[in-house]
Formats: C-alpha cells, structure tokens, sequence
C-alpha cells in the first residue's frame, strides 16, 4: 500500500516509480510495467489498452518536448474517490504521473495538440502544466477492477 | 528498399506485390523506423498508391500515427493514396479518436 492523494483516496496499489533516460524506446519499458501492474488489479484488456496508450502519449510529450533530462513516472491504482490533483472523478482509475524538466512548454505544438487528442480518447481525465522548470503530466485511465 | 529494416520492436518489408509489411510496434521508437521505411519505398516506387500491411501491428501511438498521416499527405499530394490493409482494433481506434480514418484507404480489417 503505497501513499494515498488525499484521505479520500484508497490507493490499492502503487505507486510504483521509474525514472528513465529521454529514450524512444523506454516507452516499451513504461507500457510494459504498467500493464503489468493493471493486469494485477484486474484491469480489463481495453482499459490496458487504454493504459498502454496514455503511458505512450505521457512518455511522447516529456521526450519530445522535453529539455533531454530523464523522465520520472509514477504508476497508481487507485479506489474510488476524488483524486487530490483533481484528475479523477468517483470511479476507480489506473493514474499516471510523468515530468521531466523542461524550461518553455508549447501546448500549441501540431504534435503535442495530436498527443492530447489521443489522451482526450483513452482517459477519463488528463492535465499538463509547466510547474518549477519541469512538463508534469497527469493522466487516469478509467478501470472496471473493484477497490 | 533492399531489405528489412529494424527496430528492437519493429521490423518492416515488402511483400510481392509491393505492399509495406509492418510488424511490432509503431510507437515512439517505431513511428522514426516506419517513416524512413515509406520514404524509401516511395523514392524507389514514385507510387501515388501506397499499400500498408498492418495484420501484425497490434500497438501504435500519435507518433506512429504521424508516420502514416505524413504518408497519406505525400501520396495525396502525388494524386494518390495510402492503403491501409488488415487493420486491427488498436489502430482504428487511434484513427477514431484522432478523427483521422478519413485520410485513408481502409482496404480490410482483422480482429
């Protein structure tokens, strides 16, 4: 049991943290080991799907947007109930969390504009924002499995 | 294109009619692989029709869409089209949510 958001908030697992070099293919890593972690909580194989996809869009925006420093992601189911970072509403949500430093962040970006499309699509909520000199994304993905 | 090209997660080659065979992954590390791929087979061919095999693509993101968008773009600006054939769930659903299904041929589904 890891830390929860707020005191409405059952974290049933996680987090789970990784830091990684700004690589094109440590996105295979990040999917992997959260699919791995949705499958344990019983996560249904579209909202893995779902889950692979955010974890891909989160690593597009922190390494192509990015100032090249590593990239931290925490990985968190959690249960019912409003998240603290206001990304969740009442139901039960895979969520991930990424930043990596960066010093000018552009939403309007053609790329990042098609990478927050796709967020927009596979998560039930989802927010960037430049926060101390680092991108820091956060996304939920809806799951079905039960707290 | 004078043989396969690779990635850890992608590996690309031309069928016998000429169609791009895409097999792994068309991700951030892919997207790169798959789009040097397309350039190459279309200085080759100078194609306006452009045929991509996805039946063993089971995993693509907004990059690897790029790379296909950035084909379509190519060949409709030649008068032509890019084909895509077998095309499983995980990439008409990127399509739909990006509204993007239109700037394709879907020329046959699988799954």
């Amino acid at each position: 049991m890891g830390d929860a958001t707020s005191t409405d908030t059952t974290t049933v697992i996680g987090p789970v943290r990784l830091s990684v070099p700004p690589e094109p293919s440590m996105s295979r890593v990040a999917r992997l080991a959260s699919s791995g972690m949705a499958s344990l909580v019983g996560c249904t194989v579209d909202e893995i799907e779902d889950l692979k996809i955010a974890v891909s869009e989160v690593l597009i925006a922190l390494i192509e947007h990015g100032d090249g420093g590593r990239v931290d992601l925490e990985f968190e189911f959690v249960g019912r109930g409003a998240s603290a970072d206001g990304a969740l509403d009442d139901r039960p949500a895979f969520v991930v969390r990424g930043s990596s430093p960066v010093e000018h962040l552009d939403l309007s970006h053609p790329d990042l504009l098609l990478c927050r499309t796709v967020l927009d699509g596979v998560c039930a909520a989802h927010a960037i924002e430049l926060v101390d000199g680092a991108a820091c994304i956060v996304a939920s993905v809806a799951c079905s499995a039960t707290d | 294109m004078t043989g396969p090209m690779n990635d850890d997660s992608l590996t690309i080659d031309l069928d016998d009619g000429g169609a791009i065979v895409v097999h792994g992954d068309i991700d951030m590390a892919g997207g790169p692989v798959l789009e040097a791929a397309i350039l190459q087979h279309e200085s080759d061919a100078d194609r306006g029709q452009l045929v991509i095999d996805l039946e063993d693509v089971s995993f693509i993101d907004s990059s690897g869409l790029r790379s296909l968008l950035g084909a379509s773009r190519r060949a409709r600006g030649r008068g032509g089209d890019v084909v895509l054939r077998s095309v499983g769930p995980e990439v008409a659903r990127l399509l739909e949510i990006t509204g993007t299904t239109s700037q394709f041929v879907i020329a046959s589904h699988r799954g």
